[in-house]
């Protein structure tokens, strides 16, 4: 017995692009990821931080000797600070409901304040103006940018220059504290060290301004190609959605006549129009099939091309039950069954796989209807699930007896449009199109389809499903 | 008492071929040609169905949905069944509750399914009928 399996990784294309909400500025969805970012950052701060802790306590004279004001206990203030910060973030992000007061820019901006009032307090004991602590402000400045709108970064950046010009004012107060209290005679250096200190807050406020306007500019770029992406995305839905109901149209009009062909055809068989002799209806038969193939493929057509169409970021996943799923594609293929005279087997051990349901239901007809058609008359077909508890899996498998299949047809069954000589002699009504629209909905699904067959003996399609749940379980 | 059966369509050999099916098995049949006909015809009583048959894409994309959710507004307990070339493709376009129990016959008429289906609906109260 020949053996091919089929597994199809259909790679999630980005459809949805975040709305806009007033200015432009990003969404939740992104701010909420950039947040748990932000407190993943803030733990390796607090790691440098306990770092610079065990430094202070070991190698003192390098740090005095760097610039940097030796004092023990600032750095264990700000870890605990930081530590009980960053915890309460994830706690009013994971366990808080979101509310006006909840909500991730709220979240953003406490982070934001918190992490200016600790970074000046470093500033601060590491050293204002002798080492490039200050520049530091600048990546608070540059996400502010990022994240809020420009007039919100704004705010921040004037923040920033706030701070740091307080704490300047506040350290040059405390300075010509001490050097009145230890020196009356150093107005020479007094001096200098106001100058550097106006200096350095007049250069740094200006960089900080600069970086502000160089920054929001080109986030005003970045927003306004977003903005045009989301027109843009906008057209293409509503494109798509004129396409499909072109499509639905073509159809209509391609099917309408042949179905009033077949609706004639139907009277007379059913004896509506007067007895019909045997060789008129067999030549209505001849009629009908054709029609019907035809009929079958325009809607197939349909069928796959809105399986392709599926957009696996919009489209609605939901739990299914596998076996009223099964169960009611053989409601619908009963008529079938009973004309070829099959007996269908069903064994089914219930589950539930979380997918998009009419899918899975076009799947699963598409399969069981196959069995049926390139079943010999008379026979049977075998529908068995079987559940793979310690992998958390289920397979579905469907057999039947029939013609099989070709082992060097089988690599190709899945390809759109392939022609099987002995398949279209067994079923000259096929639309050739049925194991496509099965491969395109398992893509959509992420199932894997295995394939064993024998010319001449039959074959089974078995459908694998991963990550399924037991009915009583809840999803 | 016959039953009536009002059935909208805007193919002609599709309308013929159902009141033929349809009268020679003891309905009375009204066939309709535009949805608007059909929707004026709830004037006169004496023609009020007991079923309706629609077709979904008669004149406009829709109308055939758009007049099935006038009419079972106005009269909830009146069957209607879909009679359509696409069959269940239009399923989607149903709100979920409805979609269990809307009944969809895909052209062409099969004369022995329909008097089944037909004869199925008029026995059994819309809330317990199921699909088709």
């Amino acid at each position: 017995m020949e053996s091919t399996k089929f597994s199809w990784n259909k790679k999630i294309e980005q459809c949805v692009i975040p709305n806009e909400k007033g200015e432009l500025k990003l969404n939740d969805e992104i701010l909420v990821s950039n947040i748990r970012w932000f407190i993943v950052f803030r733990w390796a701060v607090i790691a440098a931080l306990v770092i610079f802790q065990i430094l202070t306590v070991f190698a003192s004279d390098v740090l005095t000797q760097l610039g940097i004001i030796e004092q023990r206990n600032w750095p264990i203030i700000l870890i605990l600070v930081l530590s009980i910060a960053n915890v309460s973030y994830i706690y009013r992000l994971d366990y808080c409901p979101p509310s006006k007061f909840n909500a991730p820019s709220i979240n953003l901006w406490i982070q934001i304040i918190i992490d200016l009032i600790c970074l000046s307090i470093v500033v601060h004991y590491i050293g204002s103006t002798a080492t490039p602590a200050p520049f530091f402000y600048v990546l608070h400045i540059t996400l502010a940018c990022v994240f809020f709108s420009t007039r919100e970064s704004l705010v921040v950046t004037i923040m920033v220059c706030i701070m740091y010009t307080i704490l300047l004012l506040i350290e040059n107060s405390l300075f010509s504290q001490a050097q009145q209290s230890v020196s009356t005679n150093s107005q020479l250096s007094e001096e200098s060290i106001n100058m550097r200190k106006i200096l350095w807050v007049s250069v740094l406020d200006f960089l900080f301004l600069v970086v502000w306007y160089a920054i929001s500019r080109l986030s005003i770029v970045v927003r306004t190609h977003q903005r045009q992406l989301i027109e843009a995305y906008k057209q293409i839905n509503q494109v798509q959605t004129e396409k499909d109901q072109y499509a639905l149209l073509m159809t209509h009009q391609l099917k309408s006549p042949l179905d009033a062909i077949r609706s004639k055809i139907n009277l007379i068989t059913a004896g509506y129009c007067g007895e019909a002799s045997d060789e008129t209806k067999n030549v209505l038969a001849k009629i009908d099939r054709r029609a019907k193939s035809m009929s079958a493929l325009i809607l197939d057509l349909l069928r796959l091309q809105r399986l392709k169409e599926t957009c696996l970021d919009t489209a609605i996943f939901k739990a299914v039950d596998l076996e009223t799923t099964i169960n009611k594609c053989i409601d619908k293929l009963t008529p079938v069954i009973n004309s070829k005279k099959i007996t269908a087997n069903l064994s089914l051990d219930n589950f539930i796989f979380r997918g998009i349901p009419d899918q899975l239901e076009i799947l699963l007809e598409n399969i069981i209807s196959n069995a049926i058609t390139y079943s010999h008359k008379n026979t049977s077909i075998d529908i068995r699930s079987t559940i793979d508890k310690p992998n958390n899996s289920a397979n579905i498998s469907i057999t039947d007896h029939g013609i099989g299949i070709e082992k060097k047809e089988l690599p190709n069954i899945f390809n759109e449009y392939f022609y099987s000589p002995r398949a279209s002699l067994h079923n000259s009504s096929s639309s050739g199109i049925g194991l496509s629209i099965v491969k395109t909905a398992a893509e959509n699904n992420k199932l894997q389809i295995n394939v064993d067959s024998e010319p001449g003996l039959g074959t089974t399609f078995t459908v694998i499903f991963k990550n399924i749940q037991l009915p009583d379980e809840k999803m | 008492m016959t039953q009536r059966i009002a059935h909208v369509d805007d193919d002609v050999d599709i309308r013929d071929a159902v009141k033929c099916i349809l009268s020679t098995n003891g309905y009375e049949v009204d066939s309709y040609l535009t949805m608007e006909d059909f929707i004026n015809s709830f004037e006169d009583e004496s023609r009020f169905p007991d079923l309706a048959i629609l077709d979904v894409m008669v004149e406009s994309m829709d109308a055939g949905l758009t007049t099935y959710a006038q009419i079972h507004k106005r009269f909830p307990s009146l069957q209607i069944i879909f009679l359509t070339s696409l069959g269940d493709m239009i399923r989607p376009y149903f709100e979920n509750e409805s979609n269990e129990w809307v009944c969809i016959i895909e052209k062409p008429v099969e004369p022995a399914s329909l008097l089944s289906i037909i004869h199925d609906r008029l026995e059994t109260p819309q809330s317990s009928t199921s699909t088709s």
